[in-house]
């Protein structure tokens, strides 16, 4: 995405106690490309996952100068619904299980 | 030059003939290349069909759950707008956007992009470096930049 001015981010704890794996949630996980613009990334957070517009400006900026960021989580399925709606996009998204 | 204007809560994109000749063009390569049997380890192929899991039994499931649409979508997305150009041969085009369409016009835009873009192999540097005459990648940038022009405009007409 094209270069402008950020603001500092702060990223949310993960809970580390689960060790039963069926019980960790999914997370989903969009990276940076040369290509996609940043407006069209930002609105692709607010239609998929109907988030305000500052949140979804805050995930594309993280996305641009971190590289990635976590979009969306819970369940395997929605996990890969997620996944597959953020692909129809054009948007380079994976999926992991959280640590 | 394109022109693209909002009215009654629909956008309308206006394209000269030389601009409907181009993007015919480019609906056509990209109808071959989502047709064609390309490897999925092709650069381009893997940038509009992203892997979703590491794992690859797991990677192949989720094709198998997943491939088919998204592969619908994005060739109805194409045959779609090659229609609304196709309605005035030879002539401008205007092309009409409401809350139901601006989506799948929009992630067309991003995928005749992300494909370009690709099959480049561009980085950030490329994409903010001015065009140089003598690069024989300078026709496809400027096009990429084209099209960026008219997705970053009908978005902007969208309030982003």
């Amino acid at each position: 995405m094209s270069e402008i001015s950020t603001s500092p981010i702060r990223t949310e704890d993960v809970d580390t106690n689960d060790v039963t794996a069926p019980d960790r949630p999914w997370i989903v996980v969009v990276w940076d490309d040369p290509i996609n613009l940043m407006t069209y990334v930002t609105y692709v957070f607010q239609k998929l996952f109907g988030y305000a517009l500052p949140k979804a400006r805050h995930l594309m900026l993280q996305v641009h100068n971190e590289g990635k960021a976590v979009v969306s989580s819970g369940a395997r399925e929605k996990a890969e619904l997620d996944c597959q709606r953020l692909h129809a996009h054009g948007l380079w998204a994976t999926m992991s299980q959280s640590d | 030059m394109p022109s693209v204007t909002r009215a009654d809560g629909e956008i309308e994109l206006t394209l000269d003939q030389e601009e409907v000749h181009i993007l015919t063009g480019l609906l056509d390569e990209m109808e071959m290349l989502l047709t064609a049997d390309i490897p999925r380890t092709d650069a381009v192929r893997s940038r509009l069909f992203p892997q979703a899991y590491q794992d690859p039994d797991e990677q192949e499931a989720y094709e198998e759950l997943t491939s088919a649409s998204l592969m619908t979508a994005k060739l109805n997305a194409v045959r779609d707008l090659r229609r609304r150009l196709e309605i005035t041969p030879g002539e401008p085009a205007a092309i009409t956007l409401g809350d139901e369409d601006s989506g799948p016009f929009l992630a067309l835009l991003t995928d005749l992009r992300l494909a370009i873009g690709t099959r480049l192999g561009i980085d950030a540097e490329m994409m903010s470096a001015e065009p140089d005459p003598s690069d024989p990648n300078t026709p496809a940038l400027v096009i990429l930049d084209w099209l960026g022009w008219i997705q970053g405009s009908i978005l902007e007409e969208m309030g982003y």
